[in-house]
């Protein structure tokens, strides 16, 4: 027992240490470059105002389609570079995912709308189909397919290190 | 010129703290070494005092020969920037934390005698520590480096979010918290190393400790106060994990002092009290790791450069290694005598003390799942205020629960109490009333608010009646535990009352035209476009109405920076004991309207007074003569 004891006070912080430097040395390479393109599924939501459905006609051509929440922090992080997008003329959709919707409007409200059209995918149903994990994640959609995806925050460098030659690749915008 | 005697200062103190470290482990104990190390230490200081103050007077000076002055400081910018710009990036801001811990270290040196059998080693604790410091800022992050031969005109400016005065007090006093805590730290090594049970490690460090936790309160305290109204984000906590590195070490260092105060008078919970002290200090610099090696993203994070993320790792682990080890040696000589009375004082703060550390280990789980889950499975999740609510209300509730019933325990003593003549009963039967009173004004039904307030209450009340008891009956009373429990319990009701109030909405106004929201009429006089010295903005005149017909004029503001492009919203508040009215604007509508938000926070003037209340406390108990 005061061996048990001894042990796990001195191998527990060590433990912490020792998982904290491998993530610090990781070789941060972009995920989901070789990524397997697939339609949009099918889906019915609400938009974030409720005021009508959307399906799967209402969103044609090519756009981002970004995860979002009110109460993602790195979702904040990330506003101003979508507010960039929005402004070089690029089509983004939001998918305020699993929020609370008068939050969610707060919060545009308060930092700027840079989604043209943003469904309401309270239950992550929407979500769960397009294979998302949290939020922030970010969608490259060519023509009704999903050619890319990247899970955390997109920025100047993911933007011309993972979007960029795929957009090329694929003649979008 | 000028700056190489500054560096050179700082290089030539470095090798005077080596020095002090070596002779403080090598020699033995004697008179002699003892004044030499307290004095040398002493020059050590004054070496590094002058070099930053060198450093303060090039910044002063505008001398954008120097690289990292350039960066962040600019002509146009008021002294008083000028002065703060040291420390708000990297490379300053590390050389701020050195100062601090040197300047901890001489305090404590000046004041403690040399006969103290702990001071020699703990001084070289503490020496050892401040040359891991300067060789992480001289190697990996030297604000010393210059721009020659030919030194820009003018410099690059502050970060705008930061001009503003809480931000000149908010990280150095914070600073202070953190780095205060490498005395008990020290003194605990200290007293490990020298081994003899009877040192009472723990007398020497009391009033340190708590000077430190103050720091820690207030810092914390303010840097809530600065986002509620500079980052315009309208809250006073977001679980950020600036925010939450932060928590930690207070959340130890509170336990700490709980533990702190039943080692002193007895040796119980001495187990605790060192292991504590180890966490306090190393949580400390696990923060400093977290915001400067760029591991997590935050609105609070440094530059990244995984070098000086992976120095300060090597450096928290070997400091954890040398401690725990030697915790572990000395296992047998700060073991327990005896057991702990069931229901004592002690048994509580025990208790306390597993609250504490569950709570610490929530928030480490919510910062550090994060990235173990992004190794593991190459994907990004958030985790938000959800998850730390989930876990915080439920075991803050109960803590305090067994807070409300420990006031009664005594030291070393079963608990003994006429159950219907204790003050216990007569909180519980207030605190009911006042539920329901509130039940009936506020027609609610939110069950996390109605308990928490409840549970505030009950403290609320108990210790009230303490305090009449120690006027009118002249009974004892620990004021510094009064207050802060007290300043918890207010706390409790702010939170609740905050949470349950408070409401925000967005409006489109049109010039000279007035919404309504609530009991205000909101009328929008004037906007214009106003040009300020560093930036320009737009700047709007509301005149905002209650109920009583009292007119209060607010004007908020949009500021776009000059020399950086950042645009940043300055928020325009009412305060009242009550509720603030806050606003900010947002865009122009298409058709000419205006984006304005308005929050009605109630109570978070109080969730502030709360804190600094605790913090007060501390200084009483600083000042206080009588042993607590």
């Amino acid at each position: 027992m005061k061996f048990l004891f001894k042990s796990t006070v001195l191998l527990l912080p060590l433990a912490f240490i020792a998982m904290f430097y491998i993530l610090l040395t990781e070789e941060d390479a972009y995920p989901g470059t070789d990524y397997k393109t697939f339609d949009i599924p099918k889906f019915q939501l609400e938009n974030l105002e409720n005021t009508k459905l959307i399906d799967n006609d209402e969103i044609k051509g090519n756009f981002i389609l970004n995860v979002w929440a009110s109460w993602c922090i790195t979702c904040r992080v990330e506003h101003p570079f979508l507010m960039n997008l929005k402004n070089q003329g690029i089509k983004i959709i939001g998918l305020n995912y699993k929020d609370e919707r008068f939050d969610a409007i707060q919060w545009l409200d308060k930092y700027g709308n840079p989604y043209e059209i943003i469904f309401h995918d309270l239950k992550g149903s929407l979500a769960l189909d397009l294979g998302v994990t949290g939020a922030p994640e970010t969608f490259l959609v060519s023509n009704g397919k999903v050619v890319a995806h990247y899970q955390g925050e997109v920025n100047d460098a993911v933007w011309s290190n993972v979007f960029l030659p795929i957009i090329k690749e694929e003649g979008m915008f | 010129m000028i700056i190489e005697i500054s560096h050179y200062l700082s290089i030539l103190a470095t090798g005077l703290f080596l020095l002090i470290g070596l002779i403080s482990f090598i020699t033995t104990d004697t008179k002699y070494t003892a004044k030499l190390i307290s004095k040398t230490f002493s020059h050590g200081f004054l070496l590094l005092l002058v070099s930053f103050i060198i450093y303060i007077w090039l910044a002063i000076t505008d001398n954008f020969s120097v690289q990292y002055i350039a960066n962040h400081s600019n002509t146009e910018l008021p002294v008083f920037y000028k002065i703060s710009s040291i420390w708000s990036a990297h490379e300053g801001s590390m050389f701020l934390w050195i100062i601090f811990i040197a300047l901890w270290g001489f305090i404590f040196n000046i004041n403690i005698k040399n006969d103290e059998v702990l001071k020699p080693k703990s001084i070289g604790v503490i020496s050892l520590i401040l040359v891991g410091f300067l060789l992480f800022l001289l190697l990996t992050s030297n604000p010393f480096e210059t721009i020659l031969p030919i030194a820009p005109l003018n410099g690059a400016d502050i970060n705008p979010v930061l001009q503003d005065p809480a931000l000149a007090i908010h990280p150095p006093t914070l600073y202070l918290g953190y780095v205060g805590f490498v005395i008990p730290f020290a003194c605990a090594i200290s007293f490990l190393i020298n081994g003899n049970p009877d040192v009472r490690w723990e007398k020497l460090v009391q009033k340190w400790s708590v000077l430190a936790w103050v720091f820690l309160t207030i810092g914390i305290t303010l840097g809530s106060w600065w986002a509620y109204y500079e980052l315009g984000w309208g809250g006073y906590w977001f679980w950020d994990p600036v925010e939450n590195v932060a928590l930690m070490p207070w959340l130890a260092a509170t336990a700490f002092l709980h533990s702190l105060s039943v080692s002193i008078k007895s040796s119980h919970l001495r187990v605790w009290t060192i292991l504590l002290s180890i966490s306090v200090f190393s949580l400390s610099l696990f923060g400093a790791f977290i915001v400067r090696s760029g591991i997590i993203d935050s609105v609070h994070s440094f530059a990244n450069d995984p070098d000086r993320g992976l120095y300060l790792l090597m450096f928290i682990g070997i400091i954890l290694i040398i401690s725990l080890s030697l915790f572990i040696l000395r296992f047998s000589i700060i073991r327990p005598i005896g057991n702990i009375k069931s229901f004592s004082k002690e048994s509580f703060i025990s208790i306390n003390n597993i609250f504490f550390g569950s709570l610490i280990f929530c928030v480490m789980l919510g910062v550090t799942y994060p990235l173990v889950y992004e190794y593991l499975f190459d994907q990004k999740i958030s985790v938000g205020a959800p998850f730390y609510n989930a876990i915080f209300i439920p075991i803050v509730l109960i803590a305090s629960l067994f807070l409300f019933f420990s006031v009664d325990s005594k030291w070393s003593r079963n608990l003994n109490f006429n159950f219907f003549r204790s003050p216990i009963i007569v909180s519980i039967i207030l605190s009911i009333a006042s539920i329901i009173l509130l039940i009936y004004f506020f027609q609610t039904n939110n069950f996390t608010f109605l308990i928490s307030v409840y549970v505030g209450l009950l403290i609320i009340f108990r210790y009230c009646i303490e305090i009449f008891n120690s006027f009118y009956f002249k009974k004892f009373i620990n004021p510094f535990s009064a207050i802060a429990h007290l300043a918890l319990g207010l706390l409790l009701l702010s939170i609740s009352f905050n949470s349950l109030l408070s409401t925000e909405r967005a409006l489109s106004i049109r010039l000279d035209s007035t919404e309504e929201y609530k009991d205000l009429k909101i009328y929008l006089k004037d906007i214009k476009v106003v040009k300020n010295s560093n930036h320009d903005s737009i700047k709007a005149l509301f005149f905002i109405e209650n109920s009583r017909g009292d007119i209060v004029e607010l004007s908020p503001e949009k500021r776009r920076y000059r020399t950086r492009g950042q645009i940043t919203t300055e928020t325009a508040i009412h305060i009242s004991p009550l509720r603030d009215i806050y606003i900010t604007i947002g865009d122009q509508l298409d058709n000419g309207n205006w984006v304005v938000n308005v929050q009605l926070n109630y109570f978070i003037r109080w969730i502030w007074f709360s804190g600094c209340l605790m913090a007060i406390a501390g200084i009483v108990l600083i000042f206080s003569k009588r042993k607590v």
